[in-house]
């Protein structure tokens, strides 16, 4: 029987959204997660901030949205988004013209909020 | 403790699928339960009925077969995850008009949710990746 | 006190990132193409013994690529049951794929 039938749960992406089909495989915990009421929160580290960049159209390459998904979140109660803010610099994105729920979060409170969950998930 | 798995590794490429399944054998040797493996993304490969392993390398599928029936541990395919690698079982064969299952019936397909209600479940929950 | 787990080699991301998040208190586990990164004197093993993480690399990996003598002397070598007893010490994994 669970111990603790609310175990939260962070999710931690570090795949680009159209590298390989993890990337949307990822997504789709957090949403199920949330779904079914666990507490979750999602972190975007290292090449997983490229699921940030809003104009995504991948109409041409045939495959589901991953930006649409992601601005789909708040609806299913996932709140706050997390990012690497180191990776955001390297990849020279503005946290601005990025989802506005976006928390950008230096290393140290990335290895904080590691801690701050039950279980990781790391994609 | 109660653990379950994350398998996100195909059989062959690599060795993640044979280390979580080592891994899970070794957890059950020394007390633990293994709850239930969910594989997700190109770990649902693990559960292809048809594999034929060379005579010298370790069968995977036969392992995660003998885990399941000797230690009454389940292993969940993520549907979605599943059915675009043409992974099935009899009644999505029929759903689907296929001709056959084709993934060994130690498995079963299942949402998502049973990924969520494990970690739930579990004391432990550890990842094996590509 | 984190157990990471890394099976990607030295020059991957995957590897750019578990640095950046190792601290003292967690452990790394390598496993797959991530033994490499405990080879002795390499510059991956030098980046790692900074972070102050302990370092064990899985036997069966490491002795499949012929490295078991070519590894440095601040790493421990673990077999599956030592794997499983790593995950009752650490509460939580993070891997690095």
């Amino acid at each position: 029987m669970p111990s603790n039938a609310k175990n939260s749960l962070l999710v931690v992406v570090r795949h680009s959204p159209y590298g390989s089909s993890v990337a949307r495989s990822s997504l789709e915990v957090a949403l199920a997660a949330a779904a079914f009421e666990q507490p979750v929160g999602l972190l975007f580290v290292g090449d997983g901030v490229l699921q940030l960049i809003p104009d995504q159209e991948p109409s041409g390459i045939g495959v589901r949205n991953i930006a649409k998904l992601i601005q789909s979140l708040p609806l299913y109660d996932i709140e706050t988004l997390y990012a690497d803010e180191q990776a955001l610099q390297r990849y020279g994105l503005d946290p601005q013209t990025l989802p506005q729920q976006l928390l950008p979060l230096n290393t140290a409170a990335i290895q904080a909020l590691f801690s701050n969950y039950d279980h990781i998930l790391s994609f | 403790m109660i653990y379950s798995l994350l398998v996100l590794s195909p059989p062959h490429s690599g060795q993640g699928a044979s280390t979580a399944v080592q891994f899970a054998r070794a957890a059950i040797s020394r007390g633990h339960s293994i709850h239930r493996v969910f594989f997700l993304d190109q770990g649902t490969y693990n559960a292809c009925a048809a594999q034929v392993t060379p005579q010298d390398e370790s069968d995977t599928l036969q392992q995660w077969v003998d885990l399941a029936q000797e230690s009454n541990v389940e292993l969940v395919l993520c549907i979605a995850s599943a059915l675009q690698r043409g992974l099935i079982d009899s009644t999505e064969a029929r759903r689907y008009d296929k001709q056959a299952a084709t993934i060994h019936p130690a498995f079963v397909i299942s949402g998502l949710g049973q990924l969520v209600d494990a970690s739930a479940a579990s004391e432990r929950m550890i990842t094996f990746g590509c | 006190m984190i157990l990471h787990t890394l099976n990607r080699a030295p020059d991957s991301a995957a590897f750019r990132d578990c640095l950046r998040f190792l601290t003292a208190d967690d452990a790394l586990l390598l496993l797959g193409d991530g033994i490499y990164a405990a080879l002795k004197d390499s510059s991956s093993s030098e980046e790692l013994a900074v972070t102050g993480a302990s370092l064990y690399v899985l036997e069966a990996d490491a002795s499949a690529a012929g490295i078991v003598n070519l590894l440095g002397n601040d790493v421990t070598l673990v077999d599956f049951a030592k794997f499983v007893e790593l995950t009752e010490h650490f509460p939580r994994q993070q891997a690095w794929h």
